[in-house]
C-alpha cells in the first residue's frame, strides 16, 4: 500500500512542465463542468448583488451593476423588520442543541455496537439504517398528536427533541464505522491501568474519535439549519420558527411590501452560514459524504 | 463481564428510546391509523372508528390523489434520468485527471448545503423571473423576444421548470457516490484494457459502467427517498396558492388533508396516514425491485 502510494506520488511529480499539456484532451470535460460551475458563481453573485440594490434596480434588471450603489440597510431591514432575526437565532439553537444532544446519546450507543458483542447487535444496526430511509410522512402524524396530548406544542422543546431524535439513526451509523477503525490497543492498556470501561469511553475513546465527532457534528448542523417541514408543522407560530419555513413568511409578505432588497438580503443571510461552512470545511465535508455516510 | 453488561445497557438505553419514540411507535401507528376513520390529527384512539381498507379505495377514487402520484412519477423518472445521466458524466469528468477537481466537486455539491426556501428563491427571481430573470436577459439578448417572454411560473412549463431546479441541487449529491465508486475500482483492469487498445470511452462503456452496477442500486434508492420527501420545492412553486395541481405531490397532499388550511372542507387524517402508507411501500417496492434486478454478489474488491 505505501509503496503503491509512493509510486503514484513520483509519478505525479515527473515532469511537472508538460502538467498542462494533458489537460488539453480533457478541455471538453473542462468546459462542461465549467459552464455548470460558472452558472452556480453566477447565480450566487446575482443574490449577493441584488441583496444590495433597491427594488427599482432589481425590477429594471440591474441588479447586478448597482448603479446607485450598495445599501447596506436591505440587510438592516431584514434583520429586524422582516424577523429574520428571531429565525436565525432559533435556527442556531435548534442546531446547536441538535449537533451536540445527538452526539451525546449517539457516540455511547455507537461506541457499544462497534465494540461488543450481544444478541441483537446486528438487530439494532439495521434498524438504524432501515429509521434512515423511512419517510418523514410516516412519522409525522403520530408525532404530533403525542407532541398535542403532552402540551408540548408550540414551544421550542419539541423541535429540539424531534431533531435530536431524528438525527440519532445516522449519527449512530457513522460513528459506528469510526469507532470500528479505532485500534483496541488503547482500551487494552486502560483495562491493565485498571481504568473502569465506562470511564474509559469518556476520558480515551471519545476523544480519539474527535475527527469523526466533527464531522458528524457539521453534518447534523447543516441539516437541522435546513430543515423545513418539521419546522412548519411545530413551530406553530413564527416566533419558533426555523429559517426556512421562516423565509418563506417573508416572501409572502414580499408580495405585499415589494421590498425585493430586502428579501434577497434575508436570503443571503440565511445560506451564509452553511455556506461558509462548506467554504471552510469543505473537505470534511466531501470526505464525509463519501466514505461514512453511504457505502455502495 | 458483569461491569460490560451495565454498560452496554446504559449506553444503548438512551438511543433506543429515541428510536422507539421517533420511528417505530410512529411507524406503526400510522399503519394502524391509515385503517380507520380519523378526523384531526390529535384525536384520542377512542375517537377512532375502524373503517378496513375504505381510506385506501377512497384515495384510488380522489381525483388530485392521481394527479399527485402522476407528478412524482414524473419526478422520479424524467428528472431521475436527468440527474443520474449528469451526474454520472460529471463523475466520469472529475475522476479523468481534469485539474481543479476538488474546486469543481465543491462548486457543483453547494447547492446541496443551502437552505431550500433560499435556493428555490434564488431559482425563481434570478433565473426565471419573466422580467429581470437571466433566461429573461439572454432571450433577449439574442433577439429571440418571443421565448423572452415566457412565464416560467405559469401554465404547463411551471412543472419543468421546478424540475430542472430540483434536479439541478441533487446532481452534486450523486455525482458525488458515483465518484467514490468509480474511484474505488481497481485500477490494473484499466491498465490491461489500455494495453489491449481500448479507447477511454470505451472503457468507461464496459468496465466501469457494468462494475457501478452497486452504486446505481444505491443511487436509485436515495434518488426515490428523496422525492418522496418532495415538499418544499412544491410549496414554493405554488406560493400564494396553497395547493396547486401543477406541482402537487403525495406529500403535499397529505399536508393538505391532515393540516390543510385552505381549500379542504374537511381534515382528514386517516386519508392522510394511508398516504403515507402508500409512499412507504412504493419505497420497498423500488428496494426490492432494486435488490432482484442488481445482484451485488459477485464482484469483490
Amino acid at each position: 500500500m505505501t509503496k503503491q502510494k509512493e509510486v503514484s506520488k513520483v509519478k505525479r511529480h515527473k515532469l511537472p512542465g508538460t502538467d498542462w499539456k494533458k489537460q488539453i484532451p480533457l478541455l471538453p470535460g473542462h468546459i462542461i463542468v465549467g459552464i455548470w460551475v460558472l452558472f452556480t458563481f453566477v447565480m450566487l453573485a446575482w443574490i449577493l448583488c441584488a441583496s444590495l440594490a433597491n427594488s427599482r434596480e432589481i425590477m429594471g434588471g440591474q441588479a447586478m451593476l448597482l448603479p446607485s450603489g450598495p445599501h447596506f440597510d436591505n440587510y438592516a431591514r431584514a434583520w429586524s423588520a422582516n424577523n429574520i432575526s428571531v429565525f436565525f437565532l432559533n435556527s442556531l439553537l435548534y442546531a446547536t442543541c441538535t449537533m451536540a444532544g445527538s452526539v451525546l446519546i449517539s457516540a455511547p450507543a455507537a461506541y457499544v455496537l462497534a465494540r461488543s458483542v450481544f444478541k441483537g447487535n446486528g438487530l439494532i444496526r439495521s434498524g438504524f439504517i432501515t429509521a434512515m430511509s423511512i419517510p418523514q410522512i410516516m412519522i409525522v402524524l403520530p408525532l404530533f398528536s403525542l407532541a398535542t396530548q403532552m402540551g408540548l406544542t408550540g414551544s421550542k422543546v419539541v423541535l429540539i427533541i424531534l431533531y435530536i431524535g431524528m438525527q440519532i439513526p445516522y449519527t449512530t451509523t457513522f460513528l459506528i464505522t469510526f469507532f470500528a477503525n479505532l485500534s483496541t490497543v488503547y482500551e487494552e492498556a486502560a483495562a491493565i491501568d485498571g481504568c473502569p470501561p465506562m470511564r474509559t469511553f469518556w476520558q480515551i475513546m471519545l476523544p480519539l474519535a474527535q475527527p469523526g465527532i466533527v464531522t458528524v457534528g457539521i453534518f447534523n448542523f447543516m441539516n437541522i439549519w435546513n430543515e423545513y417541514f418539521m419546522s412548519l408543522i411545530f413551530a406553530s407560530n413564527e416566533r419558533n420558527m426555523s429559517v426556512g419555513p421562516g423565509l418563506r413568511t417573508v416572501l409572502t409578505a414580499m408580495q405585499y411590501t415589494g421590498d425585493w432588497g430586502g428579501l434577497f438580503a434575508a436570503v443571503v443571510i440565511v445560506f451564509l452560514p452553511t455556506l461558509l461552512l462548506f467554504v471552510g470545511l469543505s473537505k470534511t465535508i466531501i470526505s464525509g459524504i463519501t466514505s461514512g455516510g453511504v457505502k455502495g | 463481564m458483569k461491569q460490560n453488561k451495565k454498560m452496554i445497557v446504559c449506553f444503548l438505553t438512551p438511543a433506543l428510546l429515541f428510536f422507539v419514540g421517533i420511528f417505530l411507535y410512529p411507524v406503526c401507528r400510522t399503519i394502524v391509523m391509515s385503517f380507520f376513520n380519523v378526523e384531526a390529527v390529535s384525536d384520542p384512539v377512542s375517537l377512532w372508528k375502524f373503517v378496513g381498507f375504505s381510506n385506501y379505495v377512497s384515495l384510488a377514487k380522489t381525483q388530485i390523489f392521481h394527479v399527485a402520484m402522476g407528478n412524482m412519477l414524473k419526478i422520479w423518472l424524467l428528472g431521475g434520468i436527468g440527474v443520474m445521466v449528469v451526474s454520472l458524466l460529471f463523475a466520469a469528468i472529475l475522476t479523468s485527471g481534469v485539474k481543479g477537481k476538488e474546486f469543481y466537486r465543491a462548486v457543483i455539491y453547494v447547492p446541496n448545503i443551502i437552505n431550500a426556501v433560499a435556493i428555490a428563491t434564488m431559482w425563481i427571481n434570478c433565473v426565471y423571473n419573466k422580467r429581470f430573470g437571466l433566461l429573461h436577459n439572454f432571450f433577449d439578448m439574442i433577439g429571440a423576444d418571443q421565448l423572452a417572454k415566457t412565464d416560467y411560473m405559469n401554465g404547463s412549463i411551471k412543472f419543468y421548470s421546478l424540475l430542472v431546479a430540483f434536479c439541478f441541487g441533487s446532481v452534486g449529491y450523486f455525482m458525488l457516490i458515483f465518484m467514490s465508486g468509480i474511484e474505488r475500482l481497481p485500477g490494473d483492469i484499466y491498465e490491461a484494457a489500455t494495453i489491449d487498445g481500448a479507447s477511454k470511452i470505451r472503457q468507461f462503456g464496459t468496465i466501469t459502467l457494468p462494475l457501478l452496477r452497486g452504486v446505481f442500486k444505491t443511487c436509485i434508492t436515495f434518488w426515490t427517498i428523496s422525492v418522496i420527501g418532495f415538499f418544499v420545492w412544491s410549496q414554493m412553486w405554488s406560493a400564494p396558492l396553497n395547493s396547486e395541481m401543477t406541482t402537487i405531490t403525495p406529500f403535499v397532499y397529505m399536508y393538505n388533508v391532515t393540516f390543510g388550511n385552505q381549500g379542504n372542507a374537511q381534515r382528514d387524517a386517516g386519508l392522510g396516514a394511508a398516504v403515507g402508507v402508500v409512499m412507504a411501500v412504493v419505497v420497498l417496492i423500488v428496494f426490492f425491485v432494486m435488490n432482484r434486478v442488481v445482484k451485488n454478489d459477485d464482484i469483490e474488491f
